[in-house]
């Protein structure tokens, strides 16, 4: 109130309120950052393919880069909230002042929010560079997956099929990915990597299993009565394991 | 003139728009269905081909036309163009009796023209859809409350997912600009009715009718594919199909009937000196919203029409052995669907930037920024379609401009965080339900805009995508934000449609307990997203037990504040504190009028003078 009346008012930084809001700021900023990357983190899977560790730390750079901005609306929402409140039927006073606009104040967030943006765009754009590549590995193994109501085919390279994934570890897989009836959409949870599964067309994802163990496919399209039940499982064995099983699979597809 | 020399007190019986309301119209509906049901059943042809359900779905989808036509037939749509005709319009007397002059509570039932009855009947039916789709909302969460295995059956289940959906979806659609568009947006601009009173009776009362068909189609094996109704799925679906698509039809006819009048009203019809600068933010709101639905609703039409001969005409507009593609259908489906979520969004963020000022005392923080924002996200939001497909594989190459507007939208969006937060910074602070409100839709959409950037990022999508945490997600939008906007204009503008004050304890306790309980639900949704999850299922591995259990309790937390609330707005509503002239002391032009507001609300139209912010004290 005295500050209106003074000829010379504090420099704006040196408000009581502006500084609450500085120290609320630096640590909403903290708080949300923390938790938020944490709850993230920790309730995703823990990753069985580069892809998968890259999607968590993603996560956890894009929650940080958001924090300072939802700190900042969080600090201000504090400061507020804990100055004078007036509860009542009949309105408070007016506010002493009758600000309608800072150009400083909006030409900064505009700037500071297209950065960040800008910020989000390029980490993502790079990753998407990098896994679109390895599309084009001629080294890799290549599988067929066929979705239908409400199960899972996997073709290999030598003509086995089964309704379990298999796979060597460390070796990079292409999958091409139809489906007989509806849209269904195939999803390796742990491995990060998903990819709709249409009738008619063939579709491509790739990626590199790199831990030895047994992960969840699941389908997230909504394909009719069992949908829920359209699951199975990937093993990721190493090579020599893998070897085995698929020749011993392939003289079963022969046998039969 | 000759239609009043013609009206001789002798005349026997009323005149034909006096006869007709909402029960004649459901006695010509039914009628019309049945007797067109009964000739199809008689006169189609059988199938020949292979194909199951095309003949049952030419007699569904003919007779639920027939129902459409009867019904408007019978509540009178059809009277004023047909005595345009006939070179007749209507009288003066006529046009004074269907805007309701009069009447009482008779006009509810009627086809009236008077925006306010309009509004009235909106919110009364928004109600009503909240009700059945938040019942449907709590089947779906007790049956996921137990582990594995609900105890419903999957092909119900499924149903009740996609009924839930499509008609949240509209009722969300209308929860703003159908009350509060209608009622109150028309006197906040000065003008003394619509620009096409009957077209806004129209808009309304074509809801009324879609809503025949959904439920219809609920005794035929129901909608089970979905709010999306992707294709292939749509078109192995059951009859129930039938019913989604005429219910989609007929709504999008009325969004787009009511986007026209809308946005001409605004644009001819405020009062003198109301300038663009002038015009309140709500009234931007509302525009955009119904403006974004011009473009949008026509292509849900279209899609729906291709689904429904793809149906029941055997074409192949999404069949791939027939060179169609299913991806056809997803396009048209998103390029409607994701303008769609801005057209709830908008206007329950601008309803609680009208209120900030009032609750602050002080102007709006930046009118301009505010109007930027809103222009900016109407803009980008016909661009981002395809960000829902991602991962459909139809054309990867576009993944990276798709991803590049999707990220760009978080620009304007910030903009209207900067207003509302800048409204709030040194203002004088009055508690009320509708001012808190703006806190939680801060915290809400904050929540639901970040993990929305998670999800635009392609890589992170490919992990997210048709997940729990989607569904987390657009909640933390839709409800998080739209929904509480929604509730905070039905406390703020409760005074200005009944006359009497909305029970301020009530309105607290409901507001805290659906807030808590809707972050609870949808925090606990999150987790099994991460961990998981995929959408719409009807069981889950055991892992997902706690997160799933905790969302349950958070949706019957959600459901006992919206009881409070209902309880809050009938009890108010009956016997609540009758309000005075003006109880926020706004100075927007809806409380100049009183209540009850008069038939065509101005006696003398205003003039306005100045922006409606000027709030607080001028520095010396």
């Amino acid at each position: 109130m005295t500050d209106v009346m003074t000829p010379k008012a504090p420099q704006w930084w040196k408000k009581p309120d502006v500084k609450k809001t500085a120290i609320l700021w630096v640590v909403c900023t903290a708080v949300i950052g923390y938790v938020g990357a944490e709850f993230h983190v920790r309730n995703m899977v823990s990753p069985a393919s580069e892809t998968m560790s890259g999607v968590i730390s993603l996560m956890r750079v894009f929650t940080w880069a958001a924090a300072p901005v939802a700190g900042l609306v969080a600090a201000m929402c504090l400061t507020v909230l804990t100055s004078k409140r007036h509860y009542g039927d009949n309105p408070p006073a007016e506010a002493d002042h009758q600000v309608s606009n800072s150009p400083r104040a909006t030409a900064l967030w505009i700037v500071v929010s297209a950065l960040l943006c800008l910020f989000a765009l390029v980490g993502g754009f790079i990753v998407i560079q990098k896994d679109s590549s390895s599309l084009f590995d001629k080294s890799a193994l290549q599988v067929n997956v066929t979705g239908q109501q409400w199960l899972w085919n996997f073709d290999y390279e030598n003509g086995a099929r089964s309704e379990d994934l298999y796979l060597p570890v460390n070796k990079p897989v292409v999958f091409h990915i139809t489906s007989v009836d509806v849209k269904h959409s195939f999803w390796v949870v742990q491995m990060g990597i998903k990819m709709d599964a249409n009738p008619g067309y063939t579709t491509e994802a790739a990626v590199t299993p790199n831990k030895i163990g047994v992960f969840d496919v699941r389908c997230t399209e909504l394909c009719g009565l069992l949908h829920a039940y359209m699951q199975t499982k990937v093993h990721v064995v190493s090579q020599a394991d893998y070897d085995a099983w698929l020749s011993i699979h392939v003289q079963i597809e022969k046998g039969a | 003139m000759t239609t009043v020399m013609s009206k001789p007190v002798s005349a026997p019986g009323k005149s034909i728009i006096e006869k007709l309301n909402f029960f004649t119209a459901l006695a010509l509906g039914a009628i019309s269905a049945i007797v067109v049901w009964r000739l199809a059943l008689q006169f189609l042809p059988e199938d020949t081909e292979v194909r199951l359900f095309t003949r049952e779905d030419k007699i569904t989808l003919l007779s639920m036309t027939a129902w459409l036509v009867g019904f408007m037939t019978g509540i009178g749509a059809l009277v004023g163009p047909f005595r345009w005709l006939m070179g007749k319009d209507l009288s003066h007397e006529e046009n004074m009796f269907l805007a309701g002059k009069d009447m009482g509570i008779k006009r509810y039932f009627r086809y009236t023209t008077d925006h306010k009855v309009i509004g009235i009947q909106y919110l009364v039916i928004i109600m009503v859809i909240f009700g059945i789709g938040g019942i449907l909302a709590m089947l779906i969460r007790t049956n996921l409350g137990s582990s594995e295995g609900g105890w419903i059956h999957p092909q119900a289940y499924n149903s009740i997912v996609g009924t839930h959906g499509i008609i949240m979806i509209v009722g969300t659609i209308i929860m703003v600009t159908g009350p509060f568009g209608n009622f109150i947006m028309p006197i906040m601009i000065g003008a003394r009715d619509m620009a096409f009173p009957r077209l806004n009776a129209l808009s309304f009362w074509l809801i009324v009718a879609a809503a025949v068909p959904l439920l219809w189609g609920q005794f035929l094996g129901g909608i089970s594919t979905g709010w999306t109704a992707y294709n292939p799925l749509a078109s192995q679906a059951p009859l129930g199909m039938d019913g989604y698509i005429m219910f989609i039809c007929i709504f999008a006819i009325s969004t787009m009937v009511a986007g026209a009048n809308i946005t001409t009203t605004v644009v001819r019809m405020r009062a003198k000196g109301m300038t663009w600068n002038r015009t309140p933010i709500f009234v931007y709101g509302v525009v955009a919203s119904v403006a974004l639905g011009l473009p949008a609703f026509p292509v849900f039409f279209l899609s729906q029409i291709m689904s429904a001969m793809d149906r029941a005409l055997d074409t192949s507009f999404y069949n791939t052995a027939g060179g169609g593609s299913g991806w056809l259908y997803e396009n048209l489906f998103w390029i409607m669907g994701h303008p769609e979520v801005y057209v709830i969004l908008i206007p329950a963020i601008a309803a609680l930037m009208e209120m900030a000022p009032v609750f602050t005392r002080r102007p709006l923080f930046s009118f301009n920024v505010a109007v930027m924002g809103i222009a900016g996200i109407s803009g980008l939001s016909v661009l981002v379609w395809a960000h829902h497909m991602y991962l459909s594989g139809w054309a990867p190459l576009l993944n990276t401009p798709f991803m590049l507007t999707t990220e760009l939208i978080s620009i304007p969006t910030g903009m209207l965080f900067l207003v509302l937060v800048g409204t709030l910074w040194r203002g004088r602070l009055w508690m009320t339900m509708p001012t808190m409100s703006i806190f939680a839709l801060l915290w809400n959409f904050m929540i639901g805009g970040i993990t929305g950037i998670y999800l635009s990022d392609v890589p992170a999508d490919a992990f997210l995508h048709g997940s729990m945490y989607v569904t987390a997600h657009f909640h933390y939008t839709l409800i998080g934000a739209g929904l509480t906007g929604a509730l905070a204009a039905l406390v703020y503008w409760f005074p200005a449609m009944t006359g009497r004050m909305f029970d301020k304890k009530l309105s607290w306790v409901a507001f805290w307990i659906v807030q808590i309980g809707f972050n609870i639900a949808f925090i606990g949704m999150f987790t099994v997203g991460l961990a998981g999850q995929p959408r719409r299922v009807e069981a889950y591995a055991s892992t997902f037990n706690t997160g799933n259990m905790i969302t349950t309790g958070g949706a019957y937390l959600i459901m006992s504040g919206m009881l409070v609330l209902l309880y809050g707005v009938i009890s108010s509503w009956k016997s609540g504190v009758k309000a005075p002239k003006n109880p926020w002391q706004a100075k927007t032009l809806e409380w100049t009028v009183g209540y009850p507001v008069p038939l065509e609300n101005f006696e003398v139209l205003p003039t306005v003078t100045s922006d409606p912010y000027g709030y607080g004290k001028a520095q010396s």
